[in-house]
């Protein structure tokens, strides 16, 4: 039954050729589309590795050029920040916050591995009871680190794996610059880039600010307030911060409106991506809609002739509903052929089981979509009476 | 004859409403999408308020520094190198720099308002073609004497006054108060180099005049002269750079910084890599998404229109019989495709319209203002043509080879 099928719609290969490129390219359509929406979907499965909620970043550019000067309202600002009863913890940190458009990288290299860019974070060490981050393995900096030798680093568990491998890592020493870094603990999750972005190595660094060499201002405050706190408690701090960082700017923003900002820039490509996508589909289902009940209906004496010989209803809707099958899995085909060149060539760096899936899940749909176009034409077509539809001819 | 053609296209239409459906479902909503993404690139990159003469605006957004060891670094130029080499040149007319706005913060009555703030020179006013509501620009006298003066965009006017009177009233931004001088239309946050809610005196950002360092947080735009063309500008800048001193002269530091058109900044950043514009590799991209885009719709009206012909073989028999010739009946049906594609084109129209309308509503790019204007229309008009001829021509081709006396019998094979 299948092969005769098969034979069937090979030897119409030309009158079916539209149909069959049609299906084709609806199928690439829906692998890329697939892949795209997987890949993000992917990444929002995993989790964050931080609580974002509750907490305000603060960034800050000083106005002046003495450096003293700006150290001086620095400290006055984090001793003001501190003082308020609503907020719980505060922490200084380099301008890439979770959540932010900057990007801070560093390469870093041990054994085998040679200049493995990871993001770096610069924080003070609140920030890990600002963003509750969790550290399974060794510890968070605190106090002992003022007189370290080495600069101490905490890394998460990606760039542990990266880095690495199945050896220890706490207490190993990475080469920089003329220094050492020395990992002193490792965190878990840290995505911090989107809730949608891929898991990427990443070490926070400590900063000091009671060192005398090099002193630097800090561009982002973070904060953490207790529950409900609002915009009331955040004009009143910014008119009293602004009165002691006379000239500076300051903004200050919910790290939740930041999570927005970020994720729409993943979202709105998707959504119309989607939308794009789902318009195509719609329309080739129409179309395919068309053609076969069009196509049936031309077929009509050779339906009488064979419900004359004895063949049932059931068997007329099976073998229309089985040519389109077959017709779809011939465009499918040559999709495939096409599509598993990007898991085995390894094309964009996807893992590719969000290939496999999305060709899977891709394969499906086109399949659903034949059936159910089909399915209607072929129930018209199985309802005709024989004496009718021979008489007609 | 043409009149006659129309009037059997218009029965053809009414007999087989499901087809005639799904057609035009295909054809107005491609061109829908085509429309909308048009539209938007016209609002990204094509003349629009207030940067209404772009075929004499070259914008100077980026700086970049790269050392021999191939460490790198870009952003906007500082104002030192635009003060010190870009406002001496001598092909554009006028030159103006101003700030990347940064958003601040502003509180009116528990409620906070996070407002972009850009500082702007003088020029800046002269060049740009911003639409005054109330008042008038920043004048030379008050960049000079960094006067605590802003323009509001209407956005920021209704929200921090309401129904007040604006014009002469305080504005605290950033916890400074400036005085309110004019109010203008809002300029959608895509044109990078316009954008803003309130614009202030350059002058009140003296502190970062300073310094030698070639990276900044400074725009420039270079306005040509009436009939000068933007290559003399581009070859000006070049010549320029070459003459710029590294601000660390032991590293040996090769820059880099362009004056390009809005879409030349868009290509360069995407594809150049910040060296090469590559508009042409741009443009070829978007052209293949185009086609890609439109080839499944054109293969599904292709299939529909061959089966809506079958059916009209005996039509096509009797016409044939008749005397008509192949070039006669090819005609017929192209010219009722075509006449099938503008009615699309027209539906398209109106979703497209709603389709901006809702953008445009639902603050996903900040006032945005996207219309269907006259040059898109056009555009519209023409991948309307391409398209009905497109799905035309194939089937009509493909039945005009029928003999007669098949077609009477009923059909091809």
């Amino acid at each position: 039954m299948l092969r005769h099928l098969f034979t069937l719609i090979w030897n119409r290969k030309k009158s079916n050729f539209l149909l069959i490129s049609e299906i084709f390219f609806s199928f690439l359509v829906l692998f890329g589309v697939l892949s795209f929406g997987l890949y993000n979907y992917h990444n929002y499965t995993k989790p964050l590795g931080f609580a974002y909620d509750n907490v305000w970043s603060l960034s800050l550019r000083s106005a002046s050029d003495s450096m003293a000067q700006n150290l001086l309202v620095q400290d006055q600002l984090m001793q003001r920040v501190r003082s308020f009863p609503e907020v719980e913890h505060a922490a200084f940190s380099s301008d890439n916050t979770p959540f932010s458009f900057s990007t801070m990288n560093s390469p870093l290299s041990y054994g085998n591995v040679k200049n493995l860019h990871a993001n770096m974070y610069e924080v003070e060490d609140n920030y890990k009871e600002v963003f509750q981050l969790d550290v399974p393995q060794g510890r968070w900096f605190g106090p002992q680190d003022k007189t370290s030798l080495h600069q101490p680093i905490v890394i998460n568990r990606m760039l542990k794996e990266q880095l690495f491998g199945k050896e220890e890592a706490l207490g190993k020493l990475l080469p920089v610059d003329s220094s050492h870094y020395q990992v002193v603990g490792v965190a878990d999750y840290f995505r911090a880039g989107s809730e949608y972005g891929a898991e990427e190595p990443a070490f926070f660094t400590r900063i000091n600010r009671e060192t005398t060499e090099e002193p630097r201002t800090w561009g982002n405050l973070l904060l953490r307030l207790k529950p409900g706190t609002g915009v009331a408690f955040e004009a009143k701090m910014m008119k009293e911060l602004g009165s002691i960082a006379k000239g500076w700017t300051m903004e200050v923003t919910t790290l939740e409106k930041m999570r927005q900002n970020k994720s729409k820039m993943t979202l709105v490509p998707l959504l119309a991506l989607g939308l794009v996508c789902g318009f195509l589909v719609f329309n080739v289902a129409l179309g395919l809609f068309g053609v076969l009940w069009y196509n049936i209906n031309r077929r009509y004496s050779e339906i009488g002739l064979r419900r004359a010989i004895g063949a049932s209803s059931g068997q007329i809707r099976n073998q229309f509903v089985g040519e389109v099958l077959v017709i779809a899995t011939f465009g499918l085909l040559l999709g495939l052929l096409l599509a598993v060149q990007f898991p085995l060539l390894d094309v964009f760096q996807l893992s590719p089981v969000i290939y496999w899936q999305s060709i899977g899940l891709a394969a499906v749909l086109i399949f659903l979509l034949a059936a159910v176009c089909a399915l209607y034409p072929s129930q018209q077509a199985a309802k005709i009476y024989p004496a009718v539809a021979l008489h007609e001819e | 004859m043409l009149k006659n053609y129309i009037k059997i296209a218009w029965a053809v239409l009414q007999r087989r409403k499901f087809f005639t459906f799904i057609s035009l479902f295909g054809i107005s909503f491609t061109l829908m999408v085509l429309m909308v993404v048009t539209s938007l690139f016209d609002h990204v990159f094509g003349p629009q308020m207030p940067e209404r003469e772009t075929d004499r605006l070259l914008f100077v957004n980026m700086l970049k520094e790269e050392t021999k060891e191939g460490y790198s670094s870009s952003g906007p130029p500082s104002y030192y190198f635009l003060d010190r080499y870009v406002k001496k040149l001598e092909t554009p007319e006028k030159v103006s720099i101003n700030s990347v706005f940064i958003t601040v913060n502003s509180y009116v009555n528990n409620k906070k308002l996070a407002l972009d703030l850009k500082h702007t020179d003088q020029t800046f006013w002269e060049i740009l073609d911003f639409e005054f509501l109330e008042g008038r620009a920043i004048s030379q006298q008050e960049v000079e004497n960094s006067s605590h003066v802003a323009v509001i965009n209407q956005h920021t006017r209704t929200q921090y006054f309401g129904a007040k009177e604006a014009l002469g009233q305080p504005i605290e931004v950033n916890q400074v108060k400036y005085k309110v001088i004019g109010v203008v239309k809002d300029v959608s946050v895509l044109r990078l180099n316009s954008y803003a809610d309130v614009w202030v005196p350059i002058t009140l950002k003296r502190n970062e005049f300073k310094g030698p360092s070639l990276r900044g947080s400074f725009f420039a735009i270079l306005q040509a002269k009436k009939g000068g063309s933007l290559t003399e500008m581009k070859e000006e800048y070049a010549r320029m750079m070459t003459q710029v001193e590294p601000s660390n002269p032991k590293e040996k530091a090769s820059l880099y910084s362009f004056p390009d058109t809005i879409l030349e900044t868009f290509a360069r950043t995407l594809l150049g890599k910040g060296k090469d514009s590559n508009v042409a590799m741009f443009y070829s991209l978007i052209s293949l998404a185009a086609f890609l885009f439109m080839l499944l719709p054109t293969i599904n009206l292709v299939n529909i229109n061959i089966s809506r012909i079958l059916e009209r073989s005996s039509e096509i028999g009797v016409r044939k019989a008749f005397g008509a010739s192949s070039w006669v009946i090819i005609g017929q049906f192209v010219v009722e495709n075509v006449f099938l594609t503008l009615l699309g084109g027209v539906l398209g129209f109106l979703l497209a319209a709603g389709a901006l309308a809702l953008i445009n509503d639902s603050g996903v790019i900040v006032y945005a203002d996207l219309g269907l204007n006259l040059r898109v229309f056009a555009w519209g008009l023409l991948l309307c043509l391409v398209f009905g001829l497109i799905s035309g021509v194939y089937p009509a081709f493909k039945m005009s080879r029928l003999h007669a006396v098949q077609a009477l019998k009923g059909g091809s094979k």
